[in-house]
């Protein structure tokens, strides 16, 4: 079954074989290794944009192999990381509460334990209780649990309400849009028990590797964020290929269609939509421990959008596409506004790109749509004649 | 006789408008049927009744030997029960293959999990093979679908309801855009289809439906006007009539 599922789709390997030397070249060049070519802050930014390819996969799972529009993966994403940064902040401050404290004749009770922790964490909004939502933050192994179940359970539950009402189209991207929307304006929220719009800082700081250099955690999540993104690249090649894949390709090119084979229509986009968001919810978990912070800003629906942007410029229906317009988009992103890209003076008006570039990035997604509706990823069928 | 599909006493009314008007209609096993009636007579709504798309005001359908009322069931239930449907224009899955089109309609569990595990067997293959055979389409399995000509299509699309295997057929203008020589292909087809399970077919061209040489069944107004040979429908005064547009009168 390997050896056919490999020859049906030639791309899993190449794709694997080009992200293995990358990595592997990063890994050589970091200053992990005492080479320090590449900084560690650059390794960070390439291990965030792994955990971005591998949202985008999803995304092009969702939407271009299955037709669903969502506009609320990157809340997925989102939670995933606000559920591992809880553990991460919780962990920490414990550490250092507990180191604060060891000085005292008299030990401390965990019940003032507990509350210098809550008090360091929330003090930022003025409170210092423990929400409910954190009952599980003292345990890696149950917040690693959260990273997977809150996502998938949200997915299934509105995933479920919105497909049984045969919502499609534009009004499920709309709906979509609107979850991710109130979601965003309820973690900015003061009261919320996340901070508010100070969101979970200090994410980069692993417990329990308070001596090890960022150099070397870098290293070990970048490398962490490869091999998710080449597991799911594989799974999702695997779910894409075969009958599953005729079937949501079908769900996508006519519904009414594969509802009269005989197939309940409803029940394979809740199965798409709710492992999408499950992985879009592990790749956040990976990025924002390289990000270092989470608010609720990351989660406003124009995230999102990005993330259908980066999939239609990289060619949707091909997941290495999607990876590639993740790649493409978000780096370019960051070098125009990250002030890399010179800005250009025109005599009378002198274009920053800071500004211009949401402006490009508009004008190149319309074109993209309109003249090349295969994205980057269609330059490589003039590569390879299809079969 | 026993019938396999039992409709009786059906009325659908869309803004007012009663498209079915207490329809009552019968099919047996291993029966060839066509329906025959003016634009507007109800021959879509009717099919859109039996696979569940649209819910009648009244009335009650039938079905099997068990007597299921198929009212209850969503769509795609019904067609696990052995309705198969075609519609009018050919509605194929243009971006796979004619292999992946039969393949995924071949009857086979439909659940996700028994979809996802999904292993190609050499029964499947020998059944899609038969199936590709007997639609002419054999030399075009790794093609694209949409690659296909119109009349390609079409037996596709009947091919794939085929391989549903279904008991029962429904098959919306089957002929409609095929040239003479394709038109004969698709009666054969239709008819030998018919020798083990029941087709309906509901055809505008009476030049088809002689072919098929069959029972028609006339539709009016969402309602039988007359039913029996098509020597017997055509010579009924009524069905001149409204065929004429003089019902109207």
């Amino acid at each position: 079954m390997h050896k056919s599922f490999i020859s049906q789709n030639p791309s899993v390997l190449w794709f694997l074989a080009a992200l293995s030397l990358f990595t592997l070249t990063v890994v050589l060049l970091s200053e992990a290794t005492g080479t320090a070519m590449i900084s560690t802050s650059f390794v960070k930014t390439l291990g965030k944009t792994l955990c971005l390819c591998l949202v985008a996969i999803a995304m092009d799972v969702v939407w271009g192999y299955c037709g669903i529009l969502s506009l609320g993966h990157f809340a997925f994403f989102g939670i995933g990381g606000y559920a591992i940064g809880m553990w991460l902040m919780y962990a920490r401050t414990e550490t250092i509460v507990l180191d604060s404290l060891s000085g005292q004749v008299i030990p401390p009770t965990p019940q003032e334990v507990s509350d210098a922790i809550g008090n360091q964490i929330f003090g930022v909004v003025g409170s210092s209780e423990f929400p409910l939502i954190w009952a599980f933050a003292d345990s890696l192994f149950l917040q690693l649990l959260m990273v997977v179940l809150v996502p998938g359970l949200l997915a299934l539950v509105f995933g479920w309400l919105a497909f049984r009402s045969r919502v499609t189209g534009v009004y499920l991207s709309i709906l979509t849009q609107a979850m991710t929307l109130a979601l965003s304006l309820y973690l900015f929220q003061n009261d919320s028990g996340l901070r508010g719009n100070n969101g979970l800082s200090g994410l980069q700081n692993i417990p329990g590797f308070e001596q090890t250099p960022q150099a070397i955690i870098s290293i070990v999540f970048f490398v962490a964020s490869a091999v998710a993104l080449a597991a799911g690249y594989v799974f999702f090649a695997w779910v894409v290929s075969g009958k599953m894949g005729s079937v949501i390709k079908g769900i996508r090119d006519n519904e009414a269609r594969v509802r009269f084979l005989g197939y309940h229509v409803e029940t394979y986009k809740l199965f798409v939509f709710t492992i999408t968001a499950v992985v879009s919810a592990i790749a956040g978990a990976l990025y924002y421990p390289q990000a270092g912070i989470i608010n609720p800003g990351e989660i406003a629906p124009i995230a999102s959008i990005y993330l259908a942007v980066w999939v239609a410029i990289g060619g949707r229906g091909r997941l290495y596409g999607a990876a590639i317009g993740a790649v493409f988009v978000s780096l370019l992103s960051s070098w125009f506004t990250g002030g890399g890209a010179p800005d250009i003076n025109l005599g009378f008006y002198t274009i920053q790109w800071t500004d211009w570039w949401l402006v490009l990035l508009g004008v190149s997604f319309v074109a993209v749509t309109l003249f090349f509706p295969k994205g980057i990823g269609g330059l490589f069928d003039y590569l390879v004649r299809k079969p | 006789m026993a019938m396999l599909l039992e409709v009786s006493g059906v009325s659908v009314t869309f803004d007012g408008f009663r498209a079915i008007n207490n329809l009552s209609i019968n099919f047996a096993e291993a029966e060839l049927r066509a329906i025959i009636g003016p634009n507007g007579a109800g021959k879509t709504t009717f099919m859109d009744i039996v696979t569940g798309k649209t819910k009648p005001d009244t009335g009650k359908v039938i079905w099997g030997e068990k007597n299921i009322s198929l009212l209850g069931l969503s769509e795609s239930q019904i067609a696990r029960e052995g309705i198969g449907r075609k519609f009018q224009k050919p509605t194929v899955f243009e971006a796979q293959t004619v292999r992946q089109n039969l393949a995924m309609a071949l009857e086979n569990p439909r659940g996700p999990f028994a979809v996802l595990t999904h292993k190609k067997t050499a029964r499947n293959a020998a059944r899609i093979e038969a199936i590709a055979e007997e639609i002419g389409l054999i030399d075009s399995l790794t093609r694209v679908a949409g690659e296909l000509s119109h009349g390609q299509k079409q037996w596709l699309e009947i091919g794939m309801l085929l391989a549903q295997e279904p008991r029962l057929l429904l098959v919306d203008e089957p002929a409609a855009g095929m040239t003479v020589e394709e038109r004969e292909k698709t009666t054969d087809i239709l008819r030998k289809a018919a020798k083990t399970r029941a087709v309906v077919v509901v055809e505008h061209d009476m030049e088809f439906v002689r072919r098929l040489d069959c029972k028609v069944t006339v539709l009016h107004e969402g309602a039988v006007l007359a039913e029996g040979s098509l020597d017997h429908v055509t010579s009924d005064q009524t069905v001149i009539d409204v065929y004429l547009g003089r019902g109207h009168a």
